[in-house]
């Protein structure tokens, strides 16, 4: 449902909610019961589901991760004009979808895989806001990247299964598969955002969103 | 006081909570910033939670009978 029908449908539930709340007399008759229960329960839990539903959709979003300012280097090297940062790669060849780069990468693809990333989005709020902003470059993983995210796209992909390297050893695929040698920080993947080790000599690229 | 009072004054009561949680609600569905989903989660949807609640409440220890004529001679 877009935002301004949800907008909409929140103002209409508190217009109706001030009528019962005004004139609680109505509530005599059986259509008055009746429009009290669903102006003061139904209409305000369903808006509340939906405006809930709406924000968790926008916080997906890049622009969303991107709008605090201590992210702006990770959405800066999301544009390095270099094919071996892991983030830029995917991010300017469509590996992921570009308005969801942040999420699709960072996201947990478990059970209850967004909520648990929405909520450790939330610590993110409490650090930003209540807490010393650590510098960008200092910023960590609550917990070490699961290969599971990586695999949730490329598990089958011609690519990786039969990839050269993937394959040198015959242990190494089951390996990535099972999460005991980690994509990105085993030595083969590990430029990623690289914040703060950038130097001098790397290129941004200008196109895309 | 009479009960049917005191049931016109749970339905308002509840009213201006859950009228307070829906427009904290819509400030928040247009405010794009990452502290309004914190805002429309913790505030919004306490107030809102806390309105229909009242409201239940409101039911289930409401007199049979209660609010008929009452709540209809107090308001006029």
């Amino acid at each position: 449902m877009p935002t301004f029908a949800i907008v909409i449908l929140v103002l209409f539930s508190a217009v109706l909610a001030g009528v019962v709340a005004v004139r609680p007399a109505i509530t005599g008759s059986r259509a008055g019961k009746i429009l009290a229960f669903g102006v003061l329960f139904f209409l305000p839990l369903f808006s509340l589901m939906a405006g809930m539903d709406n924000e968790m959709e926008r916080s997906k979003s890049t622009a969303f991760c991107l709008s605090c300012h201590i992210m702006e280097p990770y959405g800066k090297s999301l544009h390095i004009d270099d094919p071996g940062y892991l983030a830029a790669a995917h991010y300017q060849n469509h590996r992921v979808p570009a308005d969801e780069a942040c999420y699709t990468c960072h996201t947990n693809y478990a059970m209850f895989g967004s909520l648990k990333a929405k909520l450790g989005g939330m610590r993110h709020l409490y650090v930003y806001y209540l807490k010393q902003q650590p510098l960008p470059q200092d910023i960590k993983l609550h917990e070490p990247f699961n290969n599971r995210e990586c695999l949730h796209c490329h598990l089958g992909a011609r690519s990786f299964e039969q990839g050269a390297t993937h394959n040198a050893d015959p242990a190494t695929l089951p390996a990535i598969k099972g999460n005991t040698l980690s994509c990105i920080s085993s030595g083969c993947h590990d430029v990623v955002h690289n914040v703060g080790r950038w130097g001098d000599k790397v290129k941004f690229w200008d196109g895309g969103s | 006081m009479r009960t049917g009072d005191s049931m016109c004054q749970r339905l308002r009561i509840s009213g201006m909570f859950v009228i307070t949680g829906l427009l904290i609600e819509a400030l928040c569905l247009v405010w794009s910033r990452p502290i309004a989903f914190v805002v429309l989660v913790c505030v919004g949807g306490t107030l809102i939670g806390l309105g229909v609640l009242f409201f239940l409440y409101s039911l289930v220890t409401a007199p049979a009978h209660a609010t008929d004529s009452s709540c209809a001679a107090t308001d006029k």
